[in-house]
């Protein structure tokens, strides 16, 4: 494997709450910046780079300088990165070309904020993440939002492939279970089991309310710096490859909606790490539902297409299990904060590359792959993260 | 609902009709309506009346909504027209266990919330087997 220069030096995460709970998404993305600076052993002057994820209730209005302005700091790059849950993955891959094309030293990525439970409640919350055509050809017939767009994924996979409900809700089972080990998950008090979740409220059909994402607030940060001689690396994790790939807006316009974009970012991350899905130790999806991780499980290589459900049926995904996956819990029982920026599982990995994640902690932990989804499996950023000492 | 284009869809669509625009270059129908082709990104579109034949790709029984002005359960579905576009959309007239991928469907125009959209019936026999 050729040696990479970016590193991932400094991680933070915040508490989910239910909740805004008295706080301002400027004041969570301050802690949690405070908190991954202090962890890569840097000074806050020492930041010159600045992507951030959308915010969900202030103005997006020159948003990285209301950000820059609010922590003190005075980046020589900056940028709001806005690809839904694709954003934190997304801005880790632009913090590592920044430093690797010697622009910047220590770029900042920071993902989160507050969540108010009613914004998608309303037809102005779900227009106000909707395109023009989104509104005038969808909205008129009443989908229950994304909730839908993955529902019409899962129900064609089911009639292709013959995947079943059982499959799916298995991967929402053992995420609670590694959640239960995790004090910051929202859902971590009970464990859970397939016949609850397919007892749980249908919602939109196949989906069941246990297996849909509980947005929420919270923040999580992460600092990308440049390798140095005079660095003390052993807790950083290198960024070994990275990819990126669209192919809609909204999934009616997909070609083949159960194959989604992640087959060509997940094969440019592995072509640029030099490694393929056979070499990975552990797993950090994207997870707004239990189809995105099982369609991810597929497109990245690690299952032939259409045998996600006897893959995860297969495979025990916690992390005491032979294929650990999102071993925090994943969003389904961590919670999404803010516009779902995707950052949780990048943090996780880089605890599990550290061999830091405590009684979660995975044996074989050299080599991850986390992806980002965003909209309706729309847009994939996917990273290939190494334990620095194995590079 | 401001560009042209979705103006003329929707004035179609108060005769009953359902209208989608083609493009010269590609020999291709497109939908949404929109000012390029997004083949050639030529503008050259005009537009023709679809005969409303389709397949469900997908579906989704609704049985939550959280805008409480609708009637659920309700199916929705994005169905592929004869003529190769796919579009977002509801099955009508058919119970939520009767529905499936690749049933045979035909438009028809219903008011959805007082606005008026083509939505899809199954057909009748084996009509739309070809
Ligand atoms: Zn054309």
């Amino acid at each position: 494997m050729k040696k990479k220069r970016a590193l991932i030096t400094g991680i933070s995460e915040l508490a989910p709450h239910k909740t805004a709970y008295g706080q301002k998404t400027l004041a969570l993305l301050a802690e949690s910046s405070r908190l991954a600076i202090e962890d890569a052993g840097l000074q806050k002057r020492d930041i010159d780079g600045l992507l951030v994820t959308p915010p969900s209730e202030d103005s997006a209005f020159m948003w990285p300088a209301q950000v820059a302005e609010y922590l003190q700091i005075k980046p020589v790059f900056l940028n709001m990165v806005e690809l839904g849950g694709a954003s934190a993955a997304g801005a880790v891959a632009r913090a590592a070309m920044l430093v690797e094309a010697g622009i910047c030293d220590n770029c900042l990525c920071l993902s989160g904020g507050v969540w108010d439970s009613q914004v998608f409640n309303t037809l102005e919350g779900k227009m106000s993440v909707m395109s023009q055509a989104e509104i005038d050809f969808e909205l008129p017939y009443l989908p229950m939002g994304f909730n839908t767009g993955y529902a019409l994924i899962a129900r064609r996979h089911m009639h292709l492939y013959g995947t079943t409900p059982e499959q799916m809700a298995k991967i929402a089972v053992d995420q609670r279970f590694n959640a239960l080990h995790n004090p910051l998950a929202l859902f971590n008090q009970a464990p859970l089991t397939i016949e609850e979740v397919l007892q749980s409220l249908l919602i939109t059909d196949p989906l069941h309310l246990l297996e849909i994402v509980r947005p929420c607030s919270g923040a999580a940060a992460a600092v990308v710096s440049r390798a140095s001689s005079d660095m003390n690396t052993h807790r950083s994790v290198s960024v070994l490859g990275w990819g990126e790939a669209c192919t809609h807006n909204s999934i009616v316009y997909s070609e083949e909606i159960t194959i989604s974009p992640v087959k060509e970012s997940a094969q440019r991350a592995f072509a640029m790490a030099e490694c393929g899905p056979a070499d990975i130790d552990l797993v950090s999806l994207y997870d707004c539902y239990p189809i995105t991780v099982l369609i991810t499980l597929e497109d990245a290589g690690f299952c032939a297409k259409g045998e996600g459900g006897s893959f995860v049926a297969r495979h025990n995904l916690t992390y005491q299990g032979d294929f650990p996956c999102n071993t925090h819990g994943g969003q389904l029982s961590m919670g999404q904060p803010s516009f779902a920026g995707g950052m949780s599982h990048i943090i996780e990995a880089v605890r599990q590359l550290r061999g830091e994640a405590g009684i979660r902690q995975v044996p074989q932990n050299r080599l991850a792959f986390v992806n980002g989804n965003g909209g309706v499996m729309s847009t994939e950023s996917s990273l290939v993260l190494g334990r620095t000492e194995h590079v | 609902m401001c560009d042209d284009q979705t103006r003329i869809y929707y004035q179609h669509l108060k005769q009953g009709e359902l209208w989608l625009q083609y493009c010269l270059n590609c020999q291709e129908h497109t939908f949404y309506p929109r000012s390029h082709c997004p083949g050639c990104l030529d503008q050259q579109l005009e537009w023709r009346k679809s005969q409303g034949q389709g397949r469900v790709y997908s579906y989704s029984i609704i049985h939550v909504q959280s805008l409480a002005d609708d009637d659920v359960p309700y199916i929705y579905s994005l169905v592929t027209l004869d003529e190769g576009v796919r579009l977002a959309t509801r099955i009508v007239d058919c119970s939520p266990e009767a529905v499936h991928v690749d049933m045979g469907v035909e438009m028809v125009v219903r008011a959805i919330n007082g606005q008026l959209m083509p939505v899809f019936k199954p057909v009748a026999g084996l009509k739309s087997q070809a």
